[in-house]
């Protein structure tokens, strides 16, 4: 199984995974703008050893992770948010999962100086959650009660990704480099709209943020349903 | 002249702008109203009103009012960018494109016309005209990098990279200080840069920049990916080892990564010993790497293969991986490993290392590692390389005893009824296996699948309902349209193939090519979009994907599917309309009449009645539901059944197959089959010639070109000389001389042995020798006593005697149900 980042063109099979995977699912337009929104974050995992049956068979995605950087933060905290993960029941507890995720935390520091990751899980999802507590790390933030679409709990989680800033500042360090902290991103103008749906949003919502770039302008509201 | 408003209603008019744009649609015709009543022929005011109209969903009359609207001002550019602006709503984008040329030519300053032009062209790929767009937006607003960038891109997508990249120094040098470090935007834009000088070709330009402007990018991965490239392509193998190693540290579980590092350090292929040393390397620093381990084992023979293969496998035995087996299989192409695999876990059994293993255990839990041997052997056995599946199901069982409550187990078990052709068992079983666990969806998608593979349409999409959202109006199925859940549309609409219920079937293959549709459409608001995000490189990515789209699998699958349904409808068309009516073998042909009256009295029914509620006035809709659901006026696709040119309704899916997937023997065969139906002689003969090229012993190829022959035979008078002519010269797949009974002869005693091309070539003997019948159905029945033909051969050539009404059909089915007991096609009809 490779694990790479993930194409606009490894879409549709990541749709079909979510879909057969999950019950909060998405238009193919929400991972377009996963993927064009922040490239860096997105990885899959891809079942390379499939004998080709036609010249334009897709690589076939056994595995994904769909993340995002929070536009607007309310903390005013850079950070990103995993918006779904999954792995096709026939390829788990390869360690997929785990290494997805820390592909995308990683590429979160880096690339968009993000301090912590957020997530919300299940409270009965026990082999994700055993992933996020105990292989990754990550801590309770809180329960939002009746997240989920039919009415069950979300624990809402968090990762400080601080670690990682030390990794990278180690690295840097071993290059003899003088990397200077990555600090706040620019701020230049350049607003605009986008409409995008989501299954969970009844309606399209069009939202114009007037400043932030990278801090893009599409602003969920609603975050219900979520990974 | 077209008329003057006053002051007064000058500021009414802007009121209407206003509306317009906060969506408060009512208001605004209220508002233009006013307007008209003293000014009728005010074309800005009328065309406003067509415009919002439009998005009240009145299509029709808001074309209608946009017309009256130019003809009061044909001079006004207001009145045509609505023009287009109605176009673009209703994707006649070469239209919308004419109206906002018109409209800029009389307003060539408005930026809002311009940049409405721009959009489209790049959405239609007129790249020459998207550069002139560019070109003049820039002169705009040459002060943000945006207007450069998008400039760049116009060029690039254009095919000219030195262009694009002049563009984007020009820009550079108009900035008086180097951009921070963490300025994303800057930091893409490089990158962007970086691609462009890269493919021209300039690799050691690229790697310079990269090294320089690219030293901090934030984009880390990026630039340490090309830099293994740039240095593997510039020979400089030290420092591309060295890159490479970089990117392992980063990600162990990359192919790429480790190929390149081999190749980089000039280890020999033949040098298995070397090559495995460096996959030990990360083994051993990484513990929970999988690659390393595994990867070594695709290259290597004889005992190293063994020794690696045993270690590999006690290490995910003990732990109880279930995903064992699926990735080891593509080893199977091998038959060393094939052997020696099954056997290595036998080993496992036998030593009982089973019970003592070395890996700390979960839970107490002393069964994981036989279990999973167990399972491992029985996904073995059920493997096409190395079926056995009486033994498969042997060993699934006793897995089964160990766990009766694995999920993944029960799984499995479907599965080996299914290969044994018993959709019914393998969808009970399966049903089993998703109550064990009711909380995981991809459990829950298997049993659905396996339904509709049984033909329960009604129960698959009520276990989807356990999982689709209860809120959505419609219920599981519009939940399953609206998450464009390709899988369960295709399996749904075979499933209906099967069950003979055609305007079902046309139905789902319908909104899969919908699907596509939306999907392209998506692309619209990322040209915008991505150039304020500053994504360059993944917009372009994007940009090329969606130009060949249509190629997915996703799509050529849905479109074969329903060109064969169109093929059928046409060759027997009282299928038309047909919810419900058996196969073409229903012998009641006044049954099969009759219900196709009344499907196309239905239709028409259906027809009128959305006819008469679109002449209904407009209810008034709630603010901001622009997108409420249009009632579909043909749910269960009786309309599309009633069609009475189904090969026209076929071209549909046939044109963007032949043009996205020519390389798909089956989309050049079904070519053929539509388009000798429609007589189009030269056309049938291009996909024929393809589907040669690509395989010219393929069974479907045989049968065509024969029938290709006897059809220009037939029709040669009747066809324009000059393309009976071109078609001659072109058609030499066949000599002219050609005695067609010896070359099918000729085929059939090549290929004996092979059940499907030796029911091509019997279904050619038949037709080219209608006396030959009798004898040609007993060999049609013989062919499943070869020993290679498969469950799908076989029912191929129970419908072919279906087909033909033959006598022998009962004599196939016998002797077939006798060599696959299990299976449920072959069963006796109770
Ligand atoms: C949760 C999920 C993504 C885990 O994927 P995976 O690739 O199998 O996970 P990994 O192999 O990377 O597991 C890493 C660790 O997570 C824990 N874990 C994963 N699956 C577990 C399970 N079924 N039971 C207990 N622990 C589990 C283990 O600690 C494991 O480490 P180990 O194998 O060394 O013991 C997968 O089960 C899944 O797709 N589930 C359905 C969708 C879903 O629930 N997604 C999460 C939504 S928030």
């Amino acid at each position: 199984m490779d694990i790479r980042l993930l194409h606009p063109s490894d879409i549709p099979h990541v749709q079909h995974a979510n879909i057969t995977n999950l019950p909060e699912n998405y238009f193919m337009k929400y991972y377009l703008y996963h993927a064009l929104s922040w490239p860096q974050l997105s990885y899959v995992a891809v079942d390379v050893s499939r004998p080709k049956k036609t010249l334009y068979d897709y690589p076939r995605i056994v595995g994904y992770v769909l993340a995002k950087m929070e536009e607007d933060p309310p903390d005013g905290v850079q950070h990103g948010h995993i918006t779904s993960l999954s792995v096709m029941r026939t390829h788990r507890r390869l360690g997929i999962a785990e290494k997805l995720m820390r592909q995308s935390q990683k590429a979160m520091v880096e690339t968009f100086s993000a301090q912590y990751v957020s997530l919300h899980v299940r409270v009965s999802n026990t082999a994700a959650l055993r992933l996020y507590r105990d292989t990754l790390g990550f801590k309770n933030e809180k329960v939002e009660a009746k997240y989920y679409a039919d009415g069950e709990d979300a624990y809402s989680m968090k990762l400080d990704l601080g670690f990682i800033r030390e990794q990278i500042q180690d690295e840097q360090d071993a290059e003899a480099d003088e990397g200077e902290p990555v600090g706040e991103l620019g701020s230049k103008e350049g607003a605009g709209d986008l409409t995008v749906r989501k299954k969970d949003e009844g309606k399209k919502r069009k939202v114009r943020v007037g400043r932030g770039l990278g801090v893009g302008d599409l602003v969920e509201r609603d975050e219900s349903q979520k990974a | 002249m077209p008329q003057v408003l006053s002051t007064k209603e000058q500021s009414l008019f802007r009121t209407v702008v206003r509306n317009y744009e906060d969506k408060q649609y009512k208001k605004g015709v209220k508002a233009a109203d006013q307007i008209l009543r003293k000014n009728p022929k005010h074309g800005d005011t009328l065309a406003m009103k067509a415009l919002i109209m439009n998005s009240q969903g009145k299509t029709d009359e808001a074309f209608a009012l946009a017309k009256v609207a130019l003809q009061c001002d044909m001079k006004s550019h207001v009145c045509w960018h609505v023009y287009g602006l109605l176009y673009r709503a209703v994707k006649n984008f070469e239209e919308a494109i004419k109206a906002y040329k018109f409209a800029l030519r009389l307003e060539p300053d408005s930026a809002q016309i311009q940049r409405d032009l721009a959009l489209l062209q790049i959405q239609m790929r007129d790249y020459q005209g998207y550069i002139v767009s560019r070109r003049a937006m820039l002169t705009g607003r040459s002060g943000m990098r945006q207007s450069w960038t998008a400039l760049a891109v116009a060029h690039h997508l254009n095919g000219d990279l030195a262009e694009a990249e002049r563009v984007l120094t020009a820009y550079e040098d108009t900035l008086k200080n180097t951009p921070s470090k963490t300025d994303f935007e800057n930091s893409e834009a490089v990158m962007y840069k970086n691609s462009l000088i890269a493919e021209q070709g300039d690799i050691e330009r690229a790697l310079e920049h990269l090294e320089s402007a690219g030293k901090h990018n934030l984009d880390r991965l990026a630039v340490l990916e090309l830099r293994a490239t740039y240095l593997t392509q510039l020979g400089r193998k030290e420092e591309a080892a060295k890159a490479y190693s970089t990117l392992l540290d980063r990600n162990s579980e990359y192919k790429k990564y480790y190929d390149g590092l081999i190749e980089a350090m000039e280890v020999h292929l033949d040098d298995l010993k070397a090559r495995k040393a460096v996959y030990d390397g990360y083994a051993e620093k990484y513990p929970r790497c999988d690659a390393a381990r595994r990867l070594p084992l695709d290259f290597l023979h004889g005992d190293e293969f063994r020794d690696a293969a045993d270690k590999y496998i006690h290490r995910m035995l003990d732990k109880g991986v279930p995903s064992t087996f699926a990735n080891l299989k593509h080893l199977y192409s091998d038959s060393f490993k094939k052997e020696t695999l099954p056997s290595l876990v036998q080993q496992y059994i036998d030593s009982d290392k089973s019970s003592a293993n070395e890996e700390p255990k979960r839970n107490g839990d002393t069964s994981k590692g036989a279990s999973a041997a167990f399972y491992f052997l029985a996904q073995h056995y059920n493997y096409y390389l190395s079926r056995d599946l009486d033994k498969a199901m042997e060993y699934i069982e006793k897995a089964i005893e160990l766990e009766p409550e694995s999920v993944d187990f029960h799984m499995t078990k479907a599965r080996i009824w299914k290969h044994n052709g018993n959709t019914q068992k393998a969808s009970e079983i399966m049903e089993q296996a998703r109550s064990l666990d009711t909380r995981d969806r991809h459990i829950n998608t298997k049993a659905a699948k396996y339904q509709l593979r049984n033909d329960e349409s009604e129960a698959a999409i009520k276990t989807m309902g356990l999982f689709t959202r209860a809120e959505t109006v419609g219920g599981p199925l519009a939940d399953l349209h609206d998450m464009q859940c390709v899988w369960f549309l295709t399996e749904d609409g075979e499933s209906y193939v099967r069950q003979g219920k055609i305007g079902l079937a046309l139905k789902r293959f319908t909104s899969i090519y919908n699907i596509f549709d939306v999907w392209q459409e998506d692309q619209f608001d990322f040209h915008s979009f991505s150039l304020r995000k500053g994504q360059i490189r993944a917009y372009i990515e994007m940009m090329r994907w969606e130009d060949h789209l249509r190629e997915h699998p996703f799509y050529s699958r849905a479109a074969l599917s329903a060109i064969s349904v169109y093929i059928r409808m046409h060759d027997v068309p009282l299928l038309n309309g047909a919810n419900g009516v058996g196969h073409s073998d229903a012998d009641d042909a006044a049954e099969r009449k009759k219900a196709a009256k009344k499907a196309r009295k239905e239709a028409q029914k259906a027809e009128r009645e959305a006819a008469a509620k679109k002449a209904e006035p407009n209810k008034p809709t709630s603010q901001g539901s622009e997108d409420t659901k249009k009632k579909d006026d043909d749910p269960d696709g009786a309309k599309l059944a009633a069609t009475t040119e189904p090969m026209n309704d076929a071209m549909k899916f046939l044109t963007p197959l032949l043009q996205f997937s020519p390389k798909n023997i089956d989309a050049q065969i079904a070519g053929f089959e539509v388009y000798i139906r429609r007589r189009k002689y030269l056309l049938a003969l291009k996909c024929l010639l393809a589907a040669a090229a690509l395989d010219k012993e393929h069974s479907k190829v045989h049968e065509q070109t024969v029938r290709f022959k006897l059809a220009l035979d037939k029709d040669s008078e009747t066809l324009p000389p000059k393309s009976l002519e071109v078609i001659k010269s072109e058609f030499t797949l066949l000599a002219a001389s050609v005695d067609l009974t010896k070359f099918n002869d000729e085929y059939l005693a090549k290929y004996k042995d092979c059940a499907r091309r030796a029911l091509s070539a019997l279904k050619i003997r038949k037709l080219l020798n209608p006396e030959s019948s009798s004898k040609c159905e007993k060999d049609v029945a013989a062919v499943i006593s070869l020993p290679t033909t498969t469950v799908e051969e076989a029912t191929e050539a129970l419908d072919l005697l279906t087909s033909w009404k033959s006598s022998e059909i009962e004599g196939l089915r016998s002797k077939a149900a006798a060599k696959w007991p299990k299976a449920t096609i072959f069963a006796a009809k109770a």
